[in-house]
């Protein structure tokens, strides 16, 4: 991994510019990942792999185009960034793509994020054996254990960008994730089903593997005898877990590509009171340790704290450089970082006992958005609410509504944001939600 | 598993449509340079080894014990176009090119993959996904025996012959025709995508297989406006086809329903929610299939107990005029496979006949736990994957009944035309599909449009609850992939209209 990858980038952009680009941005990736899986007793699976890429992005002419390789080989790589020039010329001209502008990387923040943990690096075969026990050992813990699945998922990445316009840098970071998925026999020729994940960058972070076996098994064991609910317009308290998967969709077309094309709900939210005032959900890459931070993006803008949701009203979207240079847009970032909602100040069970009728929901599955109207449908596993306590398990499910309206219905914040994803979102209530179910 | 990913394009988006972001490309050169060796096998030039050298790679593979191994060479490259606001300013291309090495000892599987095939970095890999065994060295074979090609996609011309200046003439006429049907189309986006892809597979028991696989879509997006309403809509289509597939007339099919499945949305309203009879219309619908019992059905899922099917093979799950077929054999559908990722001849496996539960999807290391012979299913992304059994073109045969039956028998219920995704649980058996596009029927009448639903089921119940199923099957020609474990293989489906007398259709106005 001793790869000087900045150099490679640089060379890539001069190959590029000897071959007739006005300009040219390279990234050059290398990654290690390891996977070792255990399962009902044995070690099942180990994966090691190195891997490498590099992807170049073109100007000539007033024209654009982008590629990329694995296949890294000098005399084939020049062939490869020739021919990337030569493609470029049969396209269209179009005043809109340009390379980032110096000024949107000029201030890039300094590199004090913390992602890389060295234990990581130097992991050994015999610690993710010895995880994957404890795993193992703690999702087994139940008498109707089918089978259990735990596994140790580690790694490194770096990758480094040059430019013709100056860029030069390097990102790195580790990460180590732990999980398990359980299978129970439950009633007739059904499985309940359903596991549970931790990660971060650094290893101290994680809880004990025997923590993440432990809900793993819990989360699966409170699926059993899963029933279905009724049809009806009750509250809905989503759980921090799958709060994160449902502000993904809110957020998918909040972005200068999708409103250019007119294609998202959200073109005539932007600085109105779209939602309601206990949502604020800032888009922050400067985390420590943050599952998604970084110092720049893909485009190489400068990394900085970009408030999406204030109290309800929309102050900014997700603008990469050449869908704002088209909308009249601003860029802010085009690529999502860490997608924080704000807490508020009631724990889960305090949440669930202001609900008279309702549904918790724990996963979703399946479903889908129409991101030019906001319209959804979702399948739901979860449990009844009742007098203001986690009920019977439930699941064959349907929520359906629409976006814009459900999170104008959000009442209730929870203090608890599910931590081992990039969406950092608590536990959500919403209010008058339609159930399709028996 | 959530892992950054620093390469490459824009924001994920919130909808599953697995569509290619950015595009464009164009013709290509021979990607390998020619060695000074003269090998006896043209995907043996094309990777730069010979037989000699795959032999010590397999040597090294297997030198701490193996049931099975396997040496998984891969080369693709694709080529994407976007055409936006009238004009086609962005091409991207992808080459992904190494070789995976997978050990099999019992149901353990050691595997490394390096994309430098030079023979240190592979025996390097081969020494990596070797540790799994502790075992004594197996004899490999010194000389592999090459498998006659398939001819399922043969192509006269590939796509690395077929320039820029040859696919704009016609995304530009899909984007005509589209703003020529209905005045109120505002917006019109057009992505192209072709892949000329080479895989050459050796076997531990000495087998060559080598396939060139190519693969092309063409996507259609509409926005359209009326007053302040704006709808958007889309169609695909997607085969292992070359460049002379795209007639006019099939393009123009291809905007025609782009253009009604937008233009519907307007009048298009939520069905009522709750429990009803659900007509799945043909085509599109055999999503029903690939979620309610297809993956259910997948032998590695059954081999650990964990599928709801798993103690069914022989039992009744379905009338007697319910037949579902899994065949990677039908000439140039996107699902189509000479030989699956593992080297067996790929083929049809029947999973449900009249009614009984027949067969499950096996790759080698199922069908040696089942004593069986290998279904031809073991498939994987890349390279960069161990294979897994997975379907290929999925799809129920004919029925004793008509269309026009199965409608007039519904007094109350939705028809179910296009779909963007589904999904299942493969323990509890439920699984989900979204519909984009349907209509309500009362009376045993189609009367008004319905959009957006979620549809949830249990599959074993739902396969039983199929109460009449049509003459009329068809395959759909969209582009659908399947992301089984966070590998995406391209995938075909069909039905003929059917009838599951009742499902939760996801819905509003709940009194």
């Amino acid at each position: 991994m001793s790869v000087d990858l900045k150099a490679r980038a640089a060379q890539a952009v001069e190959l590029a510019q000897q071959a007739g680009a006005e300009d040219a941005w390279s990234t050059v990736t290398q990654s290690r990942n390891v996977q070792f899986e255990y399962r009902d007793g044995s070690l099942e699976k180990v994966k090691d792999t190195t891997s490498q890429s590099l992807g170049i992005r073109i100007y000539a002419g007033g024209r654009y185009s982008s590629h990329s390789t694995t296949d890294l080989n000098t005399e084939r790589l020049q062939d490869f960034i020739a021919e990337a020039v030569a493609i470029t010329a049969a396209l269209e001209p179009d005043e809109y793509r340009r390379i980032t502008p110096e000024a949107l990387f000029r201030d890039r923040p300094g590199d004090d994020l913390d992602l890389v943990d060295d234990s990581v690096q130097a992991l050994e075969r015999e610690q993710r054996i010895s995880w994957c026990r404890a795993l193992d050992e703690v999702a087994h813990q139940h008498s109707d254990v089918i089978s259990a699945t735990s596994g140790v998922y580690d790694g490194t990445q770096r990758s480094a960008s040059a430019s013709s316009n100056g860029f030069l840098d390097e990102q790195r970071s580790t990460y180590c994730w732990f999980g398990a998925s359980v299978t129970l026999r439950d009633e007739g020729d059904k499985r309940a089903e359903d596991g549970f994940y931790a990660g971060g960058a650094h290893v101290a972070d994680l809880p004990g593997p025997e923590e993440v076996g432990r809900k793993a098994l819990a989360r699966t064991v409170s699926r059993l005898g899963s029933g279905k609910g009724p049809t009806v317009k009750a509250s809905m308290v989503v759980d921090a877990q799958a709060a994160a998967s449902l502000i993904g969709r809110l957020l998918g077309p909040a972005n200068a590509r999708s409103v250019q094309q007119e294609r998202s709900f959200w073109t005539p939210l932007i600085g109105e009171q779209a939602f309601s005032k206990v949502l604020t959900i800032v888009d922050d890459p400067l985390i420590v340790r943050g599952l998604a931070s970084r110092r720049y993006d893909d485009e190489g803008i400068s990394a900085r704290v970009l408030p999406i949701v204030e109290d309800g009203i929309v102050r900014n979207i997700y603008v990469d450089t050449y869908y704002g240079r088209k909308g009249g847009m601003q860029p802010t970032t085009g690529l999502p970082s860490n997608r924080v909602v704000r807490p508020g100040s009631h724990s889960l069970a305090e949440l669930l006992s202001e609900v008279d009728e309702g549904v918790y929901v724990t996963s979703w599955l399946g479903g889908n958005a129409d991101g030019t109207t906001g319209d959804f449908s979702l399948g739901l596993r979860g449990h009844m609410i009742e007098n203001g306590e986690v009920g019977r398990p439930v699941g064959e499910m349907n929520v359906t509504g629409n976006l814009r309206d459900l999170f104008s219905r959000l009442e209730l914040v929870g203090n608890d944001p599910y931590p081992y994803s990039s969406t950092l979102a608590p536990s959500l209530v919403f209010s008058g939600v339609d159930f399709s179910g028996a | 598993m959530k892992r950054r990913e620093f390469l490459g394009g824009a924001a994920a988006s919130g909808a599953v449509l697995t569509m290619p972001a950015f595009l464009s490309g164009c013709g290509i050169q021979q990607a390998m340079s020619v060695a000074d060796k003269t090998p006896e096998n043209p995907f043996m030039e094309w990777f730069g080894v010979d037989q000699a050298t795959t032999a010590r790679v397999m040597s090294e593979l297997s030198a701490s014990g193996a049931d099975a191994a396997d040496l998984y060479f891969q080369h693709s490259r694709t080529n994407f176009l976007t055409l936006e606001d009238g004009i086609v300013s962005s091409a991207s291309s992808d080459i992904q090119q190494g070789v995976g090495l997978r050990v099999v000892i019992g149901e353990q599987t050691g595997y490394a993959f390096t994309e430098d095939l030079t023979l240190p970095s592979m025996l390097a890999a081969a020494r990596t996904a070797s540790a799994i065994a502790s075992g004594t060295r197996v004899v490999a074979p010194q000389a592999f025996s090459e498998q006659g090609a398939g001819d399922l996609y043969k192509t006269a011309v590939p796509w690395s012959d077929v320039g820029i200046d040859q696919k704009l003439p016609l995304m530009k006429f899909v984007e005509s025709q589209a703003k020529s049907m209905d005045e109120a189309v505002e917006k019109v986006a057009v992505y192209w995508a072709d892949q000329d892809e080479r895989v050459m597979i050796a076997t531990l028991d000495g087998r060559l297989v080598t396939d060139h696989r190519p693969m092309t879509r063409v996507t259609l997006t509409v926005t359209a406006r009326r007053g302040e309403e704006v709808q958007s809509g889309y169609s695909n289509i997607a085969a292992r086809e070359e460049f002379d597939w795209y007639t006019e007339e099939r393009l123009t099919t291809m905007v025609r329903e782009a253009v009604d499945r937008t233009m519907v949305l307007f009048d298009a309203r939520r069905p009522p929610a709750g429990e009803m009879p659900v007509i799945l219309a043909s085509g599109a619908s055999g999503i029903l299939l690939h979620e309610a019992i297809g993956h259910g059905m997948e032998a590695d899922f059954n081999r650990k107990g964990v599928s709801i099917y798993s103690d069914m093979i022989g039992k009744k799950v379905a009338e007697p005029f319910v037949t579902v077929v899994d065949q990677a054999t039908i000439p140039r559908e996107r699902g189509a496979l000479n030989y699956d990722d593992e080297g067996n001849e790929a083929g049809r496996t029947v999973l449900v006949e009249d009614g009984i539960l027949k067969s499950y999807l096996h790759d080698t290391i199922s069908a040696k736990q089942y004593g069986l012979q290998p279904t031809g299913s073991g498939r994987r992304e890349s390279y960069r994957y161990a294979p897994m059994p997975r379907m290929s073109c999925t799809f129920m045969e004919d029925g004793p009944h008509t269309k026009q039956e199965i409608i007039e028998s519904v007094d109350r219920g939705i028809i179910c035309e296009t779909y963007t995704n589904g999904q299942v649980q493969i323990g509890a058996g439920d699984y989900t599909f979204y519909v984009k596009n349907g209509w309500l029927v009362e009376n045993g009448k189609v009367t008004a449009p319905i959009k957006d639903v979620n549809i949830i089921g249990n599959g074993p119940e739902s396969l039983k609850r199929i109460t009449m199923v049509a003459n009329d099957a068809r395959l759909d020609t969209g582009g659908w992939t399947c992301g089984k474990n966070g590998q995406s293989v391209p995938v075909s489906q069909g039905i003929p209209t059917v009838l599951v007398s009742k499902m939760t259709v996801g819905g509003e106005n709940v009194g």
